[in-house]
């Protein structure tokens, strides 16, 4: 291993020895704070490490790079991991949820989002991606407290193993087809204007593969349980941090491709079925979480578009929007932590009055939903604005008209949920507390959801590599 | 100058925000938000005195006050503001109404006094802004940025079925300006192809040359935005759900301010944006307005709650400053722009009068009070002299809107100024009606009422030395908005 390999892997060191450190020091102590101590220290640590070096060359033994837009998502999934690891402090101790496996397995769950942002390689992406997705597996069902626990893991687990399978398979024929493993190669081999017929067949599977991560329609069915059933904060985990990851798999690929046009159907038929899911189903919904989880399959439905007018400025929107939503998703599960920890049930009828009872909680939720719906001066605002000014550029008209009429009716079950929070007369009385360790991690989500929003220059010359 | 058009905008937000920290007391809230929306005022009515100030920046004719900064570069996006004529009335119109808005609601509320004063003050900057913004994308986020403000004050402080309401004004308003971003977008998308320079500056994108089919699905979706914010029958059916539920000071804001944004939105953009797709559109836009006027005096006339009757006055109102848009003639238009002054203080006065009513009855029901005349007489004075100037009463500041825009209307759509003038008469017959029944009438059950007190006095007495003044003298007013005028309708100033 040469100075620079270990300069490129330093970040992925780091955690894996924090998560390891973690595992040992619960053999002696019982403390949980301990564990997460080293966790938040080893995150930031690396994500500090990611945004100081300047770039580096890639390692090719590794199959890792470290250029602008890796480094900058690898950061932003070590925060959150630090965010998460905050948030779940409290919310843990409450829930009884002990021991030191969870920070073990947030910290080797960013492990493998670090390992899959970096990748040029197609087995170090698989592998990247498939650590995540096994930590996930086990966070999600990590509550043994709570009944359907289980039941939950076992609706990621399924559909995820086969997802795991169709996105190997699907590397396996590009392999076959172009005899590389280096992305940037098999990807100019295999998506060109005219695509050998076995080429088609692994992209297909490979989409899928990856629909099933951004829960696109038709792959969405797991997305409600599971943002039911997981612990709040590895809700706020799962979904700022899982989607974000697998659509920088995404931006890591299509880029390269030499004409893209082949994957224009597909994207198409996914962003249409994904808003119009997402959407109408989160109309029906009386619970805020199930609302939230069909909201993001409406909002990976915006990623589809604009990655499907990449070439005009959709990936940059999409990476914009990556981020947007995962600090947007970390401030609403991040609200919805608190709230549920203070004895708040799930459903909407629950969430009345919370407004003056816990307003600072509610104040951030609603700045989150209202991002979530695209009211600016927030990053969801801007965000989705990258997004139809690309589909526009690339012609995109009937989808861009699609997908605003349907963010139009999206405001309605976001404002449910505001209504509920204030406009109506609370059914308990109670005190609620606020950790300094949540008020922390809200704060700084909100802040970022309004600069990111007024002011995305920096973000966007940051991610001007994706531009064509 | 730049200083003070920024200082307009934001003084609300800032003063809103020293709101926070004051919690539950009520008094020191409402004394530090009238004082801010009182700064506020000068501010305004020092930009009054700046009409013959030369900006440094090189600024579009017309505009006295001009700012211009890079905001976000990467898309070719400005921090512009600019005020000329048009907007220097409008953002005053806008300082004074939040002011009495304030002044009227400062018993009615007594719940979350702080925040509601904060929401008030928010929608203020909201409004100012969207009056002074020469970008689009910056347009875009004021236009928004208003929304937010309103739908918690009908809300929270709402009566009746507030939630419905606000829920519906919130969907109604936004579905019309969503279609309205993808033809901002659509604009700077056509006009940075043309000219290799993507920006959505107000001044650059006025040379852009579109094809008429795609000006005309453009200048579709910039005038469904604001054909619903004016509100045009049929897109209207928000406006007597959120006024009537509305506090006071929410359908004050809501009528005084909130429907003039739709207006200025087509004086401003729709209008010299796409000129070929907006006379195409002219004759359909005339029809509605003229329908507009006759069918909202029409169902006012059948209203039995006094703030649903205004309501729908409104609406009419508001027809004639579509009529005079439509016609898009210099006198019209200034008929237009005064009508729209016109109408923010007389109804911001007939609102307040209701709401007082319902602060001392608990009812807004026409057939609950009669006699009123014998019992509060200065309170009835002002109502008779508010709805005699809403009805169009000559000298008094509705009739000399209504007759610019007549008289500026008649060369170019005669039969449907002739059908707008039935729509002058229809008002007077339920404004004779209202104060008949509210005044005169013998009452059912006497009702125990005390008159007006001093803040109510001087609120009112302001209003109506406002009234009288213009309906006198309105020339001052169009000298202000002469030149704008001129450069918008493409004469010489």
């Amino acid at each position: 291993m040469t100075a620079n390999d270990l300069f490129i892997a330093l970040p992925l060191l780091l955690l894996a020895v924090g998560a390891l450190l973690t595992l040992l020091l619960g053999a002696i102590t019982r403390d949980d704070t301990v564990g997460t101590t080293i966790g938040v220290t080893v995150t930031l640590a690396a994500a500090l490490w990611l945004l100081q070096t300047p770039p580096a060359a890639s390692a090719p033994t590794l199959g890792l790079a470290a250029g602008t837009v890796p480094r900058l998502f690898g950061a932003a999934f070590a925060t959150l991991a630090a965010a998460v690891l905050c948030l779940s402090s409290g919310y843990n101790r409450e829930r009884e949820i002990r021991g030191e496996e969870y920070p073990a397995t947030v910290l080797f769950t960013t492990f493998g989002m670090l390992a899959l942002a970096s990748a040029t390689n197609l087995l170090t992406l698989f592998l990247g991606l498939e650590a995540m997705s096994f930590g996930f597996y086990i966070l999600v069902a990590i509550d043994l407290q709570r009944p359907t626990s289980g039941e939950t893991g076992l609706k990621y687990l399924l559909p995820g193993a086969l997802s795991a399978a169709f996105f190997a398979f699907g590397l396996a024929l590009l392999y076959a087809v172009s005899g590389t493993l280096s992305i940037r190669e098999v990807v100019q081999l295999t998506l060109t204007g005219s695509p050998d017929p076995v080429a088609i067949a692994g992209w297909a599977c490979l989409l899928a593969g990856v629909a099933f991560k951004l829960s696109l329609a038709p792959a969405h069915l797991w997305t409600p349980d599971v943002y039911q059933g997981a612990p709040a904060p590895v809700t706020a985990f799962l979904s700022a941090g899982s989607k974000g990851a697998a659509i920088l798999l995404l931006l890591l690929l299509l880029p390269h491709a030499t004409d893209s046009t082949p994957l224009r159907v597909p994207l198409w038929t996914l962003a249409l079925l994904s808003l119009l899911v997402g959407n109408l189903a989160a109309l029906l919904q009386n619970r805020v979480r199930r609302m939230l989880a069909y909201s993001s399959i409406a909002q990976m439905g915006y990623v589809a578009i604009a990655l499907l007018s990449g070439k005009a400025g959709g990936y940059q929107a999409a990476a914009y929007y990556a981020l947007a939503y995962g600090i947007i998703s970390l401030a609403a599960f991040g609200a919805i932590t608190v709230i549920e920890r203070n004895g708040c049930g799930e459903e909407l009828e629950d969430y009345r009055g919370l407004g003056r009872q816990q307003p600072f909680a509610s104040g951030v939720l609603t700045l989150a939903l209202l991002a979530l719906a695209g009211i600016p001066p927030t990053a969801g605002f801007t965000g989705k604005f990258l997004i139809f000014t690309a589909a526009l550029r690339a012609g995109e008209i009937a989808l861009a008209i699609i997908g605003i009429l349907l963010a139009a009716i999206s405001i309605y079950y976001y404002l449910r949920v505001v209504v509920a929070l204030y406009f109506k007369e609370s059914l308990r009385e109670g005190n609620a507390t606020l950790y300094p360790l949540e008020y922390l991690v809200l704060t700084v989500a909100a802040a970022a959801t309004l600069l990111l929003g007024l002011w995305p220059g920096t973000l966007l010359g940051l991610l001007s590599p994706l531009l064509p | 100058m730049n200083i003070l058009l920024t200082a307009l905008v934001f003084l609300p937000l800032l003063g809103g925000l020293l709101l926070l920290p004051l919690g539950n007391r009520d008094r020191l809230a409402r004394t530090v938000a009238l004082a801010v929306a009182l700064i506020e005022t000068l501010l305004a009515g020092s930009a009054w005195f700046c009409q013959g100030n030369q900006p440094a920046l090189p600024a579009p004719p017309g505009f006295f006050l001009y700012t211009d900064q890079p905001w976000i570069e990467a898309l070719g996006i400005r921090y512009t503001l600019g005020m000329d004529g048009i907007s220097l009335l409008l953002v005053l119109l806008t300082a004074i109404v939040t002011v009495i808005a304030m002044l009227v609601s400062w018993h009615a509320i007594d719940k979350r006094v702080s925040s509601h004063y904060l929401l008030i003050l928010a929608m203020e900057a909201g409004i100012v802004g969207v009056f002074l913004a020469l970008d689009l994308f910056l347009f875009y986020l004021f236009w928004e940025l208003m929304l937010i403000p309103m739908f918690f004050l009908i809300g929270i402080w709402g009566h009746g079925r507030n939630h419905y309401s606000a829920v519906k004004f919130f969907l109604y308003t936004l579905v019309g300006s969503l279609l309205m971003l993808l033809a901002i977008i659509g604009l700077y998308l056509i006009h940075g192809s043309q000219s290799g320079s993507y920006t959505f500056a107000l001044s650059a994108l006025l040379g852009t040359s579109v094809t008429p089919a795609t000006g005309l699905w453009l200048y579709g979706a910039f005038l469904l935005a604001f054909a619903i914010k004016f509100p045009l029958v049929p897109l209207h059916t928000w406006l007597p759900d959120a006024h009537t539920d509305a506090p006071t000071a929410g359908s004050i804001i809501l009528a005084g301010l909130l429907l003039k944004t739709g207006a200025y939105g087509l004086i401003r953009f729709g209008y010299p944006l796409f000129p070929a797709a907006a006379s195409t559109l002219t004759p359909y836009l005339i029809f509605l307005a003229v329908f507009g006027i006759i069918y909202a005096s029409w169902i006012a006339f059948a209203q039995k709650d006094m703030k649903r009757l205004v309501a729908y006055s409104s609406v009419g109102h508001m027809g004639f400053v579509a009529l005079g848009i439509a016609v898009w003639t210099p006198v019209a238009l200034s008929g237009a722009v005064l009508q729209m002054v016109n109408h923010g203080l007389t109804t911001t006065a007939l609102f307040a009068l209701v709401g007082m009513l319902d602060e001392r009855a608990h009812s807004r029901q026409i057939d609950n009070f009669g006699g009123l005349w014998g019992k509060i007489p200065i309170f009835s004075a002002f109502f008779i002299l508010f709805a005699m100037a809403s009805a169009g009463l000559p000298g008094l500041n509705n009739f000399v809107g209504e007759f610019l825009i007549l008289v500026g209307s008649f060369p170019v759509a005669s039969i449907a100024t002739i059908l707008a003038f039935i729509g002058i008469i229809l008002p007077l017959v339920y404004t004779v009606r209202l104060i008949q029944e509210v005044l005169f009438q013998g009452e059912g059950n006497p009702l125990a009422l005390a008159d007006l007190n001093r803040r109510e006095l001087a609120v009112l007495a302001f209003l109506a030395l406002g009234g009288i003044y213009i309906g006198i003298h309105p020339a001052p007013l169009l000298a202000v908005i002469k030149v704008p005028v001129a450069l918008l309708t493409g004469g010489a100033p």
